[in-house]
């Protein structure tokens, strides 16, 4: 008796919300399953790690600002990579593009910050932002559309530039580096938080940033933008067969460098609210968001509305993770990153049974069943 | 003074391949495994748990056979579990080796500090260990002035993956099972109706060259004399080697070449500015690069390699035809 794999013709929603549902359980149980290993209750930590710490903690609303300031980052992140991959362009270089933007958002603050008033120079972070990720990441797709340059490896490089260049401003210390604190003789980021910051409306104690309200208004107009007009309707036809939408006479290139351009610029203004809410650079300052978002945006199937509930979660799991180390000394705060790595496994391994069935293959290579 | 001198020259060459033949290992691994058609962005992952695996095990047993092995068996059991999702499971490879990094890093650093919280096993008490990853002098070569103490007075494991890139090289282009090899990840569709079994063909390669990346993680554990701190001993590598596949035109030999290169610069990092000291003259303007050119270098060396490369779109480029492509017999 033997197997063999044909394509399923479609699945119903609820069956395959059921599937993804059972990956996620399948890994946390996995997970649990290792604590309980170190003696650990899976439990209590997981209640700890999935309330952040928040619950029976007199400052939780600090805590909850904090988790935000991961989760936008990360959503709209991972919002502009889901705009790339929907034409199967493999931006992977979301470090790249997030460290373009965060430096022009810093030259911009640094620069103009003390002599503009708080909201101009805010609009000007970013578009500097928007502006030079969007450059970078477009240079990739020109190369892609010109000579049909690799650019999932292009891009890889590139966010090792990038990430170097950053490292370079940081280190050294020099008349033209404004990047640097002048009177500090070891180089240290200069902070600009009381010059360029994003204003916070204050809900009791509890301070929204704006970035997480434009973070929202940004997700739905992507939303509508992929689902309701020509142009995502083009990015979906290019996605499925570049042939085909040049058949029907779409340009495809300029699909290409406009999507592109698109998506690194929306890198660009997650870069530009990371640093506006941080009010340093770091050389850090990614996050590893750009690594992140293109799980997520996976994990969500490239939904716009689904990216959001996802980066919740794993923003929770990463925050969630440090907040429960300071309880569970036991458990190492990578436990997040290998969580989420099984999540993914499961979750593509579930894929794999919505997109396809097993059938078994009758004696004489009929099938038992066709479609 | 002037002995000296030569001797500053012997370090370099001597640091150029200790320090970077991690590289060779990872880079090979990469090789095998794109030469069969897949795409993994896996390897800082699979190099890290490969080391922190060996490590523990090789130290726990006191043999460095043993380490080896189990390097090369955790980083099989990583390509594995790529294997499964893109090969039999048809997942995004792309997707799959970015996952298995942050996996890898996440399973090291979970490893690792929950052995420290218990007793971390320092390298200086294993003695096989320590000396398994001394320096052995090859005779007569390593007594050529200057060259000989740079080139061939180095550890085993050095000696190791050039072997490894060298039978890598002569398997891939002179055999006919690596033909086989060649043929998959050129045309998965034509070597199928050859008879070629496909799908055994991708797990076998994909667990050989993870295996190889594991040793190189093993090899990097044991440079940092095993001090396990808050920085992953891969410290990027993995993505050097990445980068090195497209440099050497995916050919295991130009890899050792490959490695030099790169290496070259990585050293001229570290020890840039002891040469800027023995050659005032000559090389005085070495201590004014900033480092982080050279950390770039290798990355804007490979962007550059990769343009040409499209844009002259010669004969002879050994990139696989269908790297990155899921074979799905049914659509063929």
């Amino acid at each position: 008796m033997s197997f063999h794999v044909v394509k399923r013709e479609a699945c119903p929603l609820w069956k395959k919300a059921c599937f993804y549902l059972l990956a996620v359980l399948a890994a946390l149980t996995l997970g649990g399953l290792l604590l309980l290993a170190m003696g650990v209750n899976p439990l209590a930590y997981y209640s700890r790690m999935f309330t952040m710490g928040m619950v029976g903690n007199k400052i939780a609303y600090k805590a909850f600002e904090n988790y935000l300031k991961v989760f936008v980052p990360l959503a709209l992140t991972s919002v502009a990579l889901s705009l790339a991959f929907k034409m199967r362009f493999w931006n992977i270089g979301g470090e790249g593009q997030f460290i373009m933007g965060a430096i022009a958002a810093a030259t911009v603050a640094l620069k103009l910050g003390s002599s503009l008033p708080n909201a101009v120079t805010l609009i000007l972070m970013c578009l500097a932002a928007m502006l030079a990720a969007g450059l970078y990441g477009v240079f990739v797709a020109a190369l892609k559309v010109k000579f049909g340059t690799n650019e999932t490896l292009m891009t890889l490089m590139l966010n090792y530039v990038a990430l170097y260049i950053l490292a370079f401003l940081g280190d050294r210390k020099a008349d033209w580096n404004f990047f640097l604190q002048a009177e500090s003789v070891r180089p240290v980021f200069q902070s600009f938080a009381d010059v360029a910051a994003f204003p916070k409306i204050m809900l009791g104690k509890f301070g929204l940033n704006l970035c997480v309200l434009l973070t929202f208004a940004v997700g739905a107009v992507i939303f509508v933008y992929l689902k309701y007009t020509k142009q995502g309707y083009e990015i979906s036809v290019v996605g499925d067969s570049a042939g085909t939408a040049h058949y029907a006479g779409m340009k495809v290139n300029t699909i290409v460098l406009r999507t592109v351009f698109l998506s690194a610029c929306l890198i660009g203004l997650a870069a530009a609210f990371k640093v506006g809410t941080a009010g340093v650079l770091s050389t850090a300052i990614t996050d590893d968001v750009g690594w992140t978002g293109i799980i997520v945006a996976w994990l969500s199937q490239l939904n716009t509305a689904v990216i959001f509930v996802v980066s919740a979660l794993i923003s929770m799991l990463h925050y969630g993770s440090v907040a429960a180390a300071a309880s569970f000394s036991r458990v190492d705060s990578s436990f997040a990153n290998m969580l989420q790595g099984v999540i993914l496994f499961l979750v593509l391994t579930a894929d794999f049974f919505i997109r396809f069935r097993i059938v078994r293959t009758q004696k004489g290579g009929k099938d038992n069943g066709n479609g | 003074m002037e002995m000296d001198k030569l001797g500053v020259i012997t370090t370099f060459i001597h640091n150029i391949v200790v320090y970077n033949i991690p590289l060779l290992y990872g880079t090979v691994g990469e090789i095998v495994v794109e030469k069969s058609g897949s795409l993994n962005l896996g390897v800082e992952g699979i190099m890290a748990v490969g080391a922190i695996f060996g490590y523990i095990v090789g130290c726990y047993t006191n043999s460095m056979l043993i380490g080896i092995l189990t390097a090369f068996g955790m980083g099989a059991l990583m390509g594995l579990l790529f294997a499964a999702l893109t090969v039999s499971l048809q997942a995004n490879q792309n997707i799959t080796g970015l996952t298995l990094t942050t996996f890898g890093l996440g399973v090291y650093f979970f490893v690792g500090n929950a052995i420290k919280a218990v007793a971390w096993p320092a390298m200086s008490n294993y003695s096989s260990i320590k000396e398994g990853f001394s320096d052995i002098a090859i005779p007569g070569l390593s007594r050529i002035p200057v060259l000989g103490h740079g080139l061939f007075n180095h550890n085993m494991l050095v000696y190791l993956g050039i072997v490894i890139a060298l039978i890598m090289w002569y398997y891939l282009n002179r055999t006919s099972p690596g033909l086989r090899l060649r043929a998959v990840g050129e045309n998965p569709g034509s070597a199928d109706s050859v008879g070629i079994n496909v799908k055994r063909i991708k797990y076998l390669y994909i667990m050989l060259g993870c295996g190889i990346m594991g040793i190189g993680g093993f090899y990097m554990g044991l440079n940092m004399s095993g001090s396990f701190s808050s920085a992953c001993w891969i410290n990027g590598y993995g993505w050097i080697a990445v980068a090195l596949v497209i440099f050497a035109n995916w050919n295991p030999a130009m890899a050792i070449l490959g490695t030099f290169v790169f290496g070259f610069f990585n050293t001229l990092r570290v020890s840039g500015s002891s040469l800027a000291v023995a050659f005032p003259g000559a090389l005085g303007w070495l201590a004014a690069v900033p480092t982080q050119l050279y950390q770039a270098l290798p990355f804007i060396i490979t962007a550059i390699v990769l343009v040409a490369s499209s844009v002259r779109k010669r004969e002879g480029s050994g990139l696989p035809a269908s790297l990155g492509l899921n074979y799905f017999r049914e659509e063929r």
